[in-house]
This record gives C-alpha cells, sequence and structure tokens, in this order.
C-alpha cells in the first residue's frame, strides 16, 4: 500500500508533476484520520482507558476513591483464595459443556441440511432463543429445575424418581447453569453450522453415497474434517460466551450459589466489585479473566492463520 | 427392504428426532405464555386461565415506563454505534492513513476485552462524572462494547466498494464528507441494517450495564426492572412470566423481521 511510504517521500522528493496527486492523498489522509476519530475517542476513553486502569488498581487495594499501591498483593491473595479455584472449576465445568453444546447443533444441523418437511421453520425455531435475554432464560429455567419442575415430572413419568432441585445443589447448581447454557446457544451453533454445510459440496455426498457409505460414516468422514472451521469458530464464540456473557443468568438463576457452586470468573468479579466493594481485587479478577479470554482469541488467529498458510 | 423406502424411513426418523428438538427448544415459550395467563391459584392447580397476572404486574411495576427506558438507551446506544462504525469503516476502508492499518487492529482487539475486566474503573470513571443513573452514561457503556464489532462489519463492507467510484467523486469535486453522504452510506444500508439488528437486540436482552449505571426505578430498563422483581420478595409465577413476556416480545418482533440480518452478521465472522 503506497499510503505506508515513509513521509520523507512527500517532502523531500516535491517533483511538479505529483504534487497535485501528493496533495489529494494528504487531505485523503486528513480526512480518514477525521472520519476515524469518533470511533477512536470512544474506544479509547472508554476501553483503552478502562483496560489502563483495571491493570493499574489491580495492583492496588482500592475502594473506588483512595488507592494504595500493594504490588502483586491482589494477586498473591488471589491464588491463595480456595474460592478462587472454585470459580476456576465452575469455568472449566463450562468449558467441559462445550464440546456438547457443538456436537449437538452439529448433528442437527446435519439432519435441517437434509430439507426434510419442515426444514425452514425447524430453523427459525431453533434460532428464537437468539432474541431472547438471559434474564428471561434464566427465569424459565428456575422453574424448569424446580422441585415440582418439568424436569422432574419428566423424570418421573419415565420412573426416575429425583425430586430435587439442581439448583440447590452446590455442585448440581453448576451442572443446570450449563445444561441451560447448551440449550441457548443450540440455535447460533446450528445456523452457523448450516451454513458451513451449504459450503459443501453435494457431488461429494452423492459419491460417499454411490461407494456405499451410511449415513454416519458421511457424517464423520466428510462432514466433520469439512467443517473444521465452523467447528473451530463456533467452538471459541461458544467459549468465550460461557466465559463473558453468562453474568445475567448466574443473576437469575442462582447468584452465584449455593456457596460459590456456580460463581465463574465474570460473576466473581461483579460479586468481589459491587457486593464486597474489594474494587482492587476484583479488578485483578477481571485482568486474569481478560488474560483467559485474550489467550483464547489469540490461539484461534493463530490457527485460522496456520490454517490459511 | 427396498432402498427406497429405507430412505422414507430415515426421513421419517429425521422429522421426528427434528420435532422433538423443536419442542425442547420451543416448550419454555409456551410455558411462559400459558403461565402468564394464569392467577397464582390457577398456577398451583395447573388449569383454568385469567388475565389477573396481567392486570398485577401492570401494578406492582411501571412497565410503561420501563420500556420507554428500554427504548431510550437501546435507540441511543444503536445510534452511537452506527455513527461511529460508519464513519470509522470509512476511514479503515477507503481513506486510509499512515498506520491506519494498526489502528484498525486496536480497534478490533477490543472485541476481546470482556465487559467484566474493565467494568469497575468504567463504572468509578462515570461516577465521578455524575453519570449514574443518567441514559447517557449506559448509552456510552453500550456503544463502546458494540463498536469494535460493528466498526469491523462495516469495514468489511466498504471494502467491497470499488474505489473509483470514490476516486471518480474526488475528481467531480465532491469533498470526503459528501461522498460519505450520498454514496458511502446509501449503499451500506444493508450493513447498517445488520448491525442494528444485532445491537438492538443485545442492548435491549443486556443487564451487568443497566444494574449498574441505570438502576434506580425511574430510570430502569426492562430488562433490570424484571431481574429487580425476581430478586423481590414477591414470588407469583404467573407475574414474572407475564412480565418475561412484555421484555421479550419487542425482541422477538425485531427477530422475526431481521432474521436473516441476524443470521448474516453472525456468519460474517467465518466467511471472511
Amino acid at each position: 500500500m503506497t499510503t505506508t511510504a515513509t513521509p520523507l517521500d512527500a517532502s523531500s522528493a516535491p517533483a511538479a508533476p505529483r504534487r497535485r496527486r501528493t496533495g489529494l492523498r494528504r487531505k485523503q489522509h486528513i480526512a480518514g484520520v477525521l472520519f476515524a476519530l469518533p470511533v477512536l475517542i470512544l474506544e479509547g476513553t472508554i476501553l483503552a482507558v478502562g483496560l489502563g486502569q483495571a491493570i493499574y488498581y489491580s495492583f492496588t487495594r482500592w475502594d473506588g476513591i483512595q488507592s494504595t499501591w500493594i504490588g502483586l498483593g491482589n494477586y498473591q491473595r488471589l491464588f491463595a483464595d480456595m474460592n478462587f479455584w472454585r470459580v476456576v472449576l465452575n469455568n472449566l465445568i463450562l468449558l467441559a459443556a462445550v464440546p456438547v453444546a457443538i456436537l449437538i447443533p452439529l448433528l442437527v444441523a446435519y439432519l435441517l441440511n437434509e430439507h426434510v418437511l419442515g426444514w425452514r421453520f425447524f430453523r427459525s425455531a431453533y434460532f428464537l432463543p437468539t432474541a431472547i435475554s438471559w434474564v428471561v432464560i434464566g427465569m424459565v429455567a428456575i422453574r424448569v429445575f424446580a422441585v415440582e419442575g418439568i424436569l422432574n415430572n419428566l423424570l418421573a413419568a419415565v420412573g426416575i424418581d429425583l425430586q430435587t432441585n439442581l439448583l440447590s445443589g452446590e455442585y448440581s447448581a453448576m451442572l443446570a447453569v450449563a445444561i441451560t447454557f447448551i440449550w441457548s446457544v443450540f440455535g447460533t451453533n446450528t445456523i452457523i453450522f448450516i451454513t458451513g454445510m451449504a459450503t459443501l459440496d453435494r457431488e461429494i455426498y452423492e459419491a460417499a453415497r454411490v461407494d456405499g457409505a451410511t449415513g454416519f460414516t458421511t457424517f464423520r468422514k466428510i462432514t466433520i474434517p469439512m467443517l473444521m472451521r465452523f467447528i473451530q469458530f463456533a467452538f471459541i464464540l461458544t467459549l468465550i460466551t460461557g466465559f463473558t456473557a453468562l453474568f445475567s443468568l448466574i443473576f437469575i438463576m442462582t447468584g452465584g450459589g449455593p456457596g460459590f457452586g456456580s460463581t465463574t470468573l465474570e460473576f466473581y468479579v461483579y460479586q468481589q466489585g459491587f457486593k464486597v466493594g474489594a474494587f482492587g481485587y476484583a479488578a485483578a479478577i477481571g485482568i486474569v479473566l481478560f488474560v483467559v479470554v485474550f489467550g483464547i482469541s489469540v490461539a484461534q488467529l493463530r490457527l485460522f492463520r496456520s490454517r490459511l498458510d | 427392504m427396498d432402498p427406497k423406502r429405507r430412505r422414507r424411513i430415515a426421513r421419517l426418523v429425521m422429522f421426528a428426532i427434528l420435532c422433538v428438538v423443536a419442542v425442547i427448544m420451543l416448550f419454555p415459550f409456551v410455558l411462559m405464555i400459558v403461565t402468564s395467563f394464569r392467577s397464582k391459584d390457577q398456577y398451583v392447580a395447573g388449569e383454568g386461565f385469567s388475565l389477573d397476572s396481567w392486570s398485577q404486574l401492570f401494578a406492582a411495576v411501571p412497565i410503561l415506563t420501563q420500556l420507554r427506558n428500554s427504548t431510550i438507551v437501546t435507540a441511543g446506544g444503536v445510534a452511537l454505534i452506527l455513527v461511529v462504525s460508519t464513519t470509522g469503516g470509512y476511514a479503515f476502508s477507503k481513506l486510509t492513513f499512515k498506520g491506519s492499518g494498526l489502528v484498525f487492529l486496536a480497534v478490533l482487539s477490543g472485541m476481546m476485552i470482556p465487559m467484566q475486566s474493565i467494568i469497575i474503573p468504567v463504572y468509578v470513571n462515570l461516577a465521578h462524572l455524575k453519570g449514574v443513573n443518567q441514559f447517557w452514561s449506559a448509552i456510552i457503556v453500550y456503544a463502546a462494547l458494540g463498536a469494535p464489532f460493528a466498526t469491523y462489519l462495516m469495514t468489511t463492507y466498504y471494502r467491497g466498494i470499488p474505489t473509483e467510484l470514490i476516486e471518480a467523486s474526488v475528481m467531480d469535486g465532491a469533498s470526503y464528507w459528501q461522498i460519505f453522504r450520498k454514496v458511502m452510506l446509501p449503499l451500506a444500508i444493508p450493513a447498517i441494517t445488520t448491525v442494528a439488528v444485532l445491537q438492538v437486540i443485545q442492548i435491549w436482552d443486556d443487564l451487568l450495564v443497566g444494574l449498574l449505571f441505570i438502576n434506580d426505578p425511574a430510570v430502569r430498563t426492562i430488562t433490570v426492572g424484571l431481574a429487580v422483581l425476581q430478586n423481590g420478595r414477591v414470588v407469583s409465577i404467573p407475574m414474572l412470566m407475564a412480565g418475561s413476556l412484555v421484555s421479550a416480545l419487542p425482541a422477538i418482533i425485531v427477530y422475526l423481521i431481521f432474521q436473516r440480518n441476524l443470521i448474516q452478521g453472525l456468519t460474517m465472522g467465518v466467511n471472511k
């Protein structure tokens, strides 16, 4: 790109025929900077300054007004904090839920792609929860998992008499959150995979059929490998959703409890910051979360790049 | 069994599976609607219908005020996002300047910052500026969170518009601002719609920013109002379901009308 040439070119060699062009280019550069300004000001003042402050305050004891530099104090405290490790475990449970949240949509998308009767309706129905807030999803989920709720009734109908509320158990609460999470991202992932399958060549399937491959074999040997790029994208998107977008769901369903049973990193930030008032400590937890998410994102970019090469 | 019959059975099985999945996905909505049309007693009994819970909801919660607040915040946030993403996208795609590639990457990296990682200092900053319980503070935060992806979408879209179009207009003596208004904006309507639809749903459905920045009953959004109701002492489940329905309805309508744009926005991440 010529626009990234050194500024010396323009000033040291102002050859006469080029003057009009360089003049134009300069005008364009100025216009470019001006048009880029609004987004830069917005992102700079909120995201960049916010992140800078979060990093700085993560090394302080801070109540929102006064801060005292304590070096790595917050981080040392964090790694010795038993609750923090419980919270990390909850994030790992969400991580473990991601493959399920990928595999089910993958299978369903495969079926949808066969274009059986009513497939358009099914697609819309599956995608609908995308429009619904986590608050509403959480509210309905509470009724599903209640003692007298649908889940227990269903289980009782097939002869399993549980009579428990998953949400009230210190370990089962996270399971309930994970199930709701899988349900919520089902539509999004299904759409991603349908889009991917639409790019596949139908002739490959025909060829496989002629060779006598059964449905499951073509799914395993053709669909999955050919969709790797989409699977990877869905995996990252789902993982980041699980780590950064479930605040409202947890807030409504469990409030992070019982104990720290369903507190994830993002929820722990809110809890330590706005409930306990330990702003510096909460900032440090937020930075840990940032490092995790940033690491996942960069890893994904790397993977994409290596595939392109 | 002859292969034709086998295939028909296979398709029948597939249809059956898809039906079961549809029931699982739609059942919560049915539950929500049915429950909202029952009184507390009818809910316990599991039969009968009435509008009791709806009148109870409108008596207990300033629904119209909350809907208005949600509309103000959503409209403001989306408008700000559209302003910065269309201008920014124009700059990063057609008016590249020295270092603009790096600047663009910096804006994009905003997508990798979780809201929770910055929310505490941002809250303290805006509190110092007397922004708590003011719509503008929530609008700015929503815009800052939504703008990186929106700018990415706009930039990618603008890159598909031929540069010759702009050069020709420059030769005709049009200013860059005129080109933006007369050429770039009209051409970008599909991308603008996608960004708007994504962000409307995002902001309408959000809880955390609303909970922190506009939590006073007078400025509360419907999503925050609902969460407060749920965590309160009043536990009339049918009333909560009625509230859920009201809060979900606008987003569902937007979804039904603009489903295509929503899918486009979602899948743009993989196709580019």
